[in-house]
C-alpha cells in the first residue's frame, strides 16, 4: 500500500525544470542538429478560444475505507472531489469533466503517477488528484495533486491536515491551490460570506445576520430577528463582523464575535451610526454618524475608543471603505446635489469627487487587488453593478437588470457579490467576474441582501 | 351579560393574550448559539512515494505521443524508492526515467543527465530570461554551417498561416488576468515527419512578465505550451518538413482583450 509520507515538496517544480528545458534543450538541440539548421519559421498567433477549462477531479483515494467522524475516508474522497469541481466551475474558468466519462478509477498509486493517456483520450487538459487519509489523533490528511495532461507534469501538491469535520475546508484549500497554480492568481474559494437574510412582507421584513461558506454550505444564523440588521462586514481576521442594529430602536453600529457569539455596541453615542467597515489591519473602524442634522464619516481606534471625525462637509457621507493599503478611503457623498463617489485620504484629507457619469453612485467597495473600485450606478430605472478606477477612469457596469447592488468583493478581486431585487419579487445574492460573465445566483434558504465576502481564511 | 361586561372581558382577554404573546416572544429570543470557531486547517508537505515513475516529462527526450504513461508503469517496477526527498527540485523527475525508449531521434536525445544536472546546477543562478547563449550560440553555429538553400518567403508565410489556423484554436489565454494586455510568449516547438511535437515545447521568450506576476506569467506561459501539445500532430506538407522543423510561435492575446 503506498501512503504519502510526509516529506518536503510544497513548491511546484518547474523553475529547474524550465531552465533545463527553455535554455539547455535549446542550446543542446543547435549544438546537435547543427548540419540542419535553419532559422525555425515564425508564425504570430493573437487569439484563442476563451473557454473553461476541461478538468478531471476524480474521487480522492484512500488506502482503505477507514470510518471517522464524517463517514469514512471513501466517502469523504468522494466529497472533496465534488466540493473541488463544484468551487472550479463556479468560477467560470474551469469544466470539471462528468465522472461517468473517466476511464480509469484512480487508486492510491495513480494518484502521484496518473495514467495521463487515460485523461488525454476524455479530453481533459488538466487533473486533480488527491487521497484522504485518517490520523492517529482521529483527524484526517487531505493530499491534493494538480497535473497538466498533456504535458505530463505535476504542477503542484499540498497536504492539508484537518479534523474530520474540517474536509470541506480542505476540500476549498484544495480548490484553491488548482485555481492559483493554473491560472496564476490567487484562490478565493475558502472563504466565507456573512448576509442579512430576510423574510417575511415588505412592512414586517425581519432581517438576520447569517453566515455560511462561500458556496452556500455550512449555513448559520448569527441573530435571532428580534432586531433590524443592516451591512455586516468581516474584519480582517475574520472572527468579527461589524454591523448595523436597530437594538432598542436606537440604530448604531455593533460588533458580533463569531465563536463566542458575543454581542457588544462599538459605544454609545447619542447618535445614529451606521455603515461600518474595517480597516484593512483591523485596528480601526469607519462608519458614519448623524451629528447635529449632518453626516460625516469617523474612524474609531477600536483598542482605544478614540473617534476621529474625517470629514465635515454638510450633506450625507456614508458608506466609507478603505484602500487595501489602508491610506485612503473612498465613499459617497450626495454634498454636490445627488449622490456620487469621493476618495480621501485616511486622514479625511484631499477629498475628490471621482464619479461623473450618468444618474447617481452608491456603496462603494475597493477591491483587494487595489485597482477598482466597485459601486452601485443608480439611474434610469435601474440599479446596476459598476467598477471604476480610483481616479474615476474606466467605469463599466457588470450587470443590467432591474435593481443589483450592495457589491463585495471575492478575496482575490476577481468575482463581486451583489444583491439583486426582481420587481417586487424576491431578493437573492449573486455573483458575477470581473468581465460581467458568469452571473451565478448563491443557494440561500431565505431571502438575502447586503453580502459581505471574507479575506481567504488562514 | 352587559355591554360594560362584555367590554370588560374582551380587555381582559386581550390583555391576556399581550402577556401570553410577550411571553412566548420573551422564550423565541433565546440566543442563538454561537456559530462555530473555524475548523482548523494546517498546511503539510506531502510526499510522493510512488511518483518517479510518471514517464511524463517528455521534456528533453523524445515525443511522448501518447502512450507516455503507460509505458513507465510497466518498465519500472511500482519504484520501491519511497519518499524521494523532494523540495521543488523536479530532478528526480527526470532522473529516475532511464529506459524509456524514445521513438523519435530528439534532438536532445543523447543527454546524459549527470552532465545536464551539472549544467543546471550552473545556470541555476542565472536569471532565466532567453537563453544566455543560445541565440549566441546559434548564430556562430549558423555562420559556421554551410548555407542552406534560401528559404522561399511566400511558402514560408504560407506556412506559417497554416500553423496559426492549426494551433490557435486550441489556444485558451487567460484573459482575465490583470496583466494580460502586456504579456506575450514566443513558444519553440520542434516536430517530427509526422507533425506531432517531439519534446517539451519551450518557451524562447515572454514579455509583460515582472516580479509581481511571477505566477501569472508562468500560467501564462502554460496556455500556449499546452496550445501546441493539444494541436499536434499538425497537418503540413512532407515536402517542406525542413521548413517547419522548427517553429516559434508566438502568443499575443491583444485581440482578444
Amino acid at each position: 500500500m503506498m501512503r504519502p509520507l510526509p516529506l518536503a515538496a510544497r513548491r511546484c517544480y518547474t523553475l529547474p525544470m524550465r531552465i533545463l528545458v527553455h535554455v539547455l534543450a535549446p542550446a543542446l538541440a543547435l549544438l546537435l542538429a547543427a548540419p540542419a539548421l535553419a532559422a525555425p519559421i515564425r508564425v504570430d498567433i493573437n487569439s484563442g478560444i476563451a473557454q473553461p477549462l476541461p478538468i478531471a477531479v476524480p474521487a480522492f483515494a484512500t488506502a482503505a475505507p477507514v470510518p471517522t467522524a464524517a463517514g469514512t475516508t471513501t466517502e469523504i474522497g468522494g466529497r472533496v472531489a465534488q466540493v473541488i469541481a463544484n468551487d472550479l466551475k463556479s468560477s467560470g474558468l474551469f469544466r470539471p469533466l462528468d465522472p461517468q466519462a473517466y476511464t480509469t478509477s484512480v487508486g492510491m498509486a495513480d494518484v502521484v503517477r496518473p495514467q495521463f493517456a487515460n485523461w488525454r483520450t476524455i479530453a481533459a487538459q488538466a487533473l486533480v488528484t488527491g487521497t484522504v487519509s485518517v490520523n492517529p489523533d482521529g483527524g484526517i490528511t487531505v493530499g491534493c495533486y494538480a497535473y497538466d495532461v498533456f504535458s505530463a507534469e505535476e504542477l503542484a501538491r499540498e497536504g492539508f491536515v484537518t479534523t474530520a469535520a474540517g474536509w470541506r475546508r480542505a476540500a476549498h484549500k484544495c480548490a484553491d491551490l488548482v485555481y492559483s497554480r493554473l491560472t496564476g492568481e490567487t484562490g478565493y474559494f475558502d472563504s466565507r460570506i456573512v448576509y442579512v437574510s430576510e423574510t417575511g412582507s415588505r412592512v414586517k421584513r425581519i432581517k438576520r445576520l447569517a453566515v455560511m461558506d462561500q458556496d452556500g454550505a455550512g449555513h448559520r444564523f448569527l441573530t435571532s430577528g428580534q432586531n433590524l440588521v443592516l451591512t455586516p462586514r468581516f474584519a480582517p481576521n475574520q472572527q468579527t463582523i461589524t454591523y448595523m442594529s436597530f437594538e432598542a430602536n436606537r440604530p448604531r453600529v455593533w460588533l458580533y464575535t463569531l465563536g463566542s457569539g458575543r454581542q457588544q455596541a462599538i459605544g454609545d453615542f447619542p447618535n445614529m451610526s451606521f455603515a461600518p467597515r474595517f480597516s484593512p489591519d483591523g485596528g480601526n473602524l469607519i462608519f458614519s454618524m448623524a451629528v447635529g442634522g449632518n453626516t460625516d464619516i469617523f474612524r474609531l481606534d477600536i483598542n482605544s475608543r478614540k473617534l476621529t471625525r474625517l470629514t465635515t462637509q454638510p450633506g450625507i457621507d456614508t458608506g466609507p471603505s478603505y484602500s487595501p493599503d489602508g491610506s485612503r478611503i473612498v465613499f459617497e457623498s450626495d454634498r454636490g446635489g445627488s449622490q456620487q463617489l469621493y476618495v480621501m485620504g485616511a486622514d479625511g484629507s484631499g477629498q475628490n469627487r471621482i464619479s461623473f457619469g450618468e444618474g447617481r453612485a452608491a456603496t462603494p467597495v475597493w477591491s483587494p487587488r487595489g485597482d477598482l473600485i466597485a459601486f452601485t450606478r443608480i439611474g434610469a430605472g435601474r440599479f446596476s453593478i459598476g467598477v471604476m478606477r480610483p481616479d474615476g477612469g474606466g467605469e463599466r457596469l457588470l450587470t443590467n437588470a432591474y435593481q443589483d447592488e450592495g457589491p463585495t468583493w471575492s478575496p482575490n478581486g476577481r468575482v463581486i457579490l451583489f444583491f439583486r431585487s426582481a420587481r417586487g419579487g424576491p431578493v437573492d445574492l449573486w455573483s458575477v467576474d470581473l468581465s460581467g460573465q458568469n452571473e451565478r445566483k448563491l443557494p440561500t434558504p431565505l431571502d438575502g441582501s447586503d453580502p459581505a465576502w471574507s479575506p481567504l481564511l488562514p | 351579560m352587559t355591554e360594560r361586561q362584555a367590554l370588560l372581558g374582551a380587555g381582559a382577554a386581550h390583555i391576556l393574550l399581550f402577556t401570553a404573546l410577550s411571553f412566548g416572544w420573551q422564550w423565541s429570543q433565546k440566543p442563538l448559539a454561537p456559530a462555530d470557531e473555524m475548523i482548523p486547517v494546517e498546511f503539510v508537505d506531502i510526499a510522493d512515494a510512488p511518483r518517479v515513475t510518471e514517464a511524463a516529462k517528455p521534456s528533453i527526450k523524445a515525443a511522448p505521443q501518447e502512450t507516455t504513461a503507460p509505458t513507465p508503469a510497466e518498465t519500472v517496477p511500482p519504484e520501491p524508492t519511497p519518499a524521494t526527498p523532494t523540495d521543488a527540485i523536479p530532478l528526480p523527475d527526470v532522473k529516475p526515467e532511464p529506459p524509456k525508449p524514445p521513438e523519435k531521434a530528439a534532438p536532445a536525445k543523447p543527454l546524459d543527465m549527470s552532465t545536464l544536472s551539472n549544467l543546471i546546477d550552473k545556470a541555476l543562478p542565472k536569471s532565466r530570461v532567453k537563453p544566455l547563449d543560445t541565440s549566441a550560440l546559434a548564430t556562430r553555429i549558423a555562420a559556421a554551417t554551410p548555407k542552406r538553400a534560401t528559404i522561399d518567403p511566400r511558402a514560408a508565410a504560407t506556412l506559417a498561416q497554416a500553423i496559426q489556423a492549426q494551433v490557435a484554436p486550441c489556444w485558451n489565454p487567460p484573459i482575465g488576468g490583470a496583466d494580460v494586455r502586456k504579456m506575450t510568449v514566443v513558444i519553440r516547438a520542434d516536430y517530427g515527419r509526422d507533425g506531432g511535437v517531439i519534446g517539451q515545447p519551450s518557451v524562447v521568450s515572454q514579455t509583460g512578465a515582472t516580479a509581481g506576476n511571477a505566477d501569472y506569467s508562468r500560467a501564462f506561459a502554460e496556455t500556449a505550451r499546452r496550445a501546441v501539445l493539444r494541436c499536434s500532430p499538425l497537418k503540413l506538407p512532407p515536402k517542406l518538413y525542413d521548413l517547419w522543423k522548427s517553429v516559434e510561435i508566438n502568443f499575443d492575446p491583444e485581440s482578444m482583450t
